[in-house]
């Protein structure tokens, strides 16, 4: 795991992103535990508080269920789930490029034909 | 985090109206809870009550009104019991200043019995103490005496660890390796285990801090664990001609002609609606000093935004 100081972006996020993309891939697999929170957080020279709030975080979000005493494990990924988390990804990434578009002062027909355009590529190669 | 998530943790001391009176000084603390389980910063100015308040937890100065319970247990004196249970380290050696590494390792197995003789020599060799070193203690350099104390609550099967500056005496590659003690320590007890520490290197000590207590004049003036205090602060910046209005809004702040820079509660943000501000989640560290300049004696350079551009320490 990788995490950067001064990304901008809190530790427990990065760590938390890390383990959801290593859950929604397979990487790491129903029913298994995630790393006791102070063995990652010995492991990764973070704080105890930094890895539970990036645990509580992926609870939050349904990845992990918290077993008292036992630690958390993995759930479960049904399909309409992992195509939840997709469909929220690319939400983002249109509206960052809606942000885009009104910083360069495109109007709305404009930023459509820049997504028409790009399907129209992507689809011919 | 939610609020009430967190009152599920239990505490390893819980102290009401903690009370210890001097010349023009006194410690104050209605309440004091240190969560279980994690490591707790102790952070204040000089002479804030740091280490008046670590030795009445360690059991060290016992001239002061008012009750601890330690572990959950009842509240009631510290008695040998609890003792054997804490480690304690101080900011001057309490170990004679002629003795040698074999006597200290005997006086440690006569006072405590879960010492262990082993742990002690593995760690005194990781941390580089050898018995030719330590000739006697009074030859030692501070680091290596703070390295020894470590070594020998480390080497005593304890549940809290009350640690008074730590990391002041070391040098910047054994305070990190002062901080992998700690998280081992802390990892090993799975829990049951707590470190209570006092420090003025916070930015050192940031990645090993779960819960933080700030002091001014013998009070707490704010605690939490630093994720939360992390979403209560916010750092801002702006420009120098908001920094008379920004002033009366932020905790505190410092600044000259070009731009200023200050801690803000994140309920008071949208108060900064209409100037020029960025934000920053800010470190423990930016969070402490800034806090502690809203409380401290101290006169530092106020500054105004007329004139000359004064900058803050």
């Amino acid at each position: 795991m990788k995490l950067l100081q001064n990304s901008g972006v809190p530790i427990y996020q990065q760590i938390s992103e890390q383990l959801k993309s290593d859950i929604l891939s397979g990487k790491r697999k129903e029913g298994e535990y995630l790393p006791s929170i102070r063995g990652l957080a010995k492991d990764l020279k973070i704080s105890v508080i930094t890895t539970m709030k990036a645990y509580e975080q992926l609870e939050a979000e349904g990845l992990v269920t918290a077993a008292p005493g036992k630690g958390f494990y993995i759930n479960a990924q049904d399909s309409e789930m992992l195509r939840e988390q997709h469909l929220r990804k690319v939400e983002e990434s249109l509206m960052s490029a809606m942000q885009a578009a009104e910083i360069a002062g495109m109007t709305d027909a404009e930023l459509l034909q820049t997504l028409e355009a790009l399907l129209c590529i992507k689809e011919g190669s | 985090m939610e609020e009430n998530k967190l009152q599920e943790f239990q505490n390893v001391i819980q102290a009401t109206n903690i009370t210890k009176k001097y010349h023009g000084f006194a410690l104050q603390l209605p309440n004091l809870a240190l969560p279980k389980g994690f490591a707790t910063a102790l952070i204040g100015e000089n002479g804030a009550g740091k280490t008046t308040l670590l030795n009445i937890l360690a059991g060290i100065r016992l001239d002061f009104k008012g009750d601890i319970s330690y572990f959950g247990k009842p509240k009631g004196p510290i008695n040998s019991e609890i003792q054997e249970r804490i480690g304690y380290t101080g900011p001057r050696s309490y170990f004679l200043p002629h003795w040698t590494l074999s006597q200290v390792e005997e006086v440690n197995e006569l006072l405590f019995a879960n010492f262990h003789k082993d742990r002690f020599r593995n760690i005194c060799q990781e941390l580089g103490i050898t018995q030719s070193k330590v000739k006697e203690i009074k030859k030692l350099s501070d680091g290596n005496r703070m390295k020894l104390m470590l070594a020998s609550v480390l080497a005593r099967d304890t549940k809290l660890l009350i640690l008074d500056e730590p990391a002041s005496p070391l040098d910047p590659l054994m305070r990190d390796k002062l901080c992998d003690l700690i998280r081992t320590y802390l990892a090993q007890g799975n829990g049951e285990r707590s470190v209570f520490f006092s420090t003025h290197n916070i930015s050192d000590m940031e990645n090993v801090t779960d819960y933080a207590i700030i002091m001014d004049h013998g009070r707490i003036v704010e605690e939490g664990f630093v994720e939360d205090l992390k979403e209560k602060y916010i750092l801002v910046k702006g420009d120098g001609e908001d920094a008379n209005a920004a002033k009366e809004i932020l905790v505190s702040m410092t600044g000259s002609t070009y731009g200023f820079e200050g801690l803000c509660a994140a309920e008071n943000l949208d108060r900064l609606a209409g100037m020029n501000v960025v934000s920053e989640v800010p470190t423990l560290s930016q969070i402490s000093v800034g806090i502690m300049k809203a409380n401290t004696n101290l006169k530092l350079s106020t500054p105004s935004f007329t004139t000359h551009r004064e900058i803050s320490s």
